[in-house]
């Protein structure tokens, strides 16, 4: 198992108080899939996001079957609005 | 390889978009035409479902964000090596009607070689894959707004 640290932008952000980035286990060579799992198992209030939440791994979007490598940053957030 | 003088700025800021020194920083001594977009908040709303909007509060993955800008540039570049100077500016923020939110602007020697449709494209891209979000403060509460585009393996 190993601990990982996954930022939150927008929406996710406010639906976890304002949290800047949770916390939790995975076991080593999870993939994204995986991850979107345990953020809706352990943050409930996240769950309903996580169907449309996109994730990113150092910076580049990332998806479901993609492995986290180890020590990654991660990030989950919906999608984009800028401009 | 673009010449290295050719200008590139991206950044994402909380300082207010200076549009002329923006266009200075990409203008060169071969510039000759200059395609500026530049978005601002609009205070009334009304295409689709009529509103007011009191103020939008914007929020970035700032170094992602900046990666993904340079990206846009880059994509820009491919498709239009006669672009000179490329800026692309957002600024994030709580952010006022009648305020300036984000700019691209593309310069190049002449008008016909792609400095119109460079600009579309750079904001077109911009609001699929930089990473930048708004929620929006109305008279009877806020809402933050989504976009509908998922990236694809490799953006």
């Amino acid at each position: 198992m190993t601990r990982v640290k996954i930022l939150l932008f927008a929406t996710l952000r406010e639906r976890v108080g304002g949290a800047k980035f949770i916390e939790l286990s995975l076991p080593n060579g999870a993939t994204v899939q995986a991850l979107k799992t345990q953020v809706a198992r352990e943050f409930p209030a996240l769950a309903e996001n996580m169907k449309s939440a996109l994730t990113t791994v150092n910076r580049e979007f990332a998806f479901d079957e993609a492995i986290l490598p180890e020590g990654a940053e991660l990030a989950m957030f919906p999608p984009v609005s800028g401009g | 390889m673009r010449p290295p003088d050719h200008p590139t700025i991206f950044e994402i800021t909380e300082d207010e978009l200076d549009l002329d020194a923006l266009l200075d920083a990409i203008t060169l001594p071969s510039t000759g035409a200059a395609a500026i977009f530049t978005g601002m908040v609009r205070g009334v709303t009304s295409r689709g479902e009529a509103h007011e909007t009191v103020y939008l509060e914007y929020e970035a993955y700032k170094p992602m964000a900046e990666a993904k800008m340079k990206q846009v540039a880059d994509e820009i570049r491919a498709r239009w090596p006669t672009i000179e100077g490329i800026a692309v500016v957002q600024r994030v923020g709580r952010l006022y009607p009648r305020t300036p939110t984000v700019l691209i602007a593309v310069t190049a020697a002449h008008r016909d070689t792609g400095v119109f449709d460079a600009a579309r494209y750079g904001i077109d891209r911009l609001k699929e894959i930089v990473p930048v979000w708004k929620k929006e403060v109305g008279p009877n509460g806020e809402e933050w707004v989504e976009g509908d585009y998922i990236p694809k393996a490799g953006e």
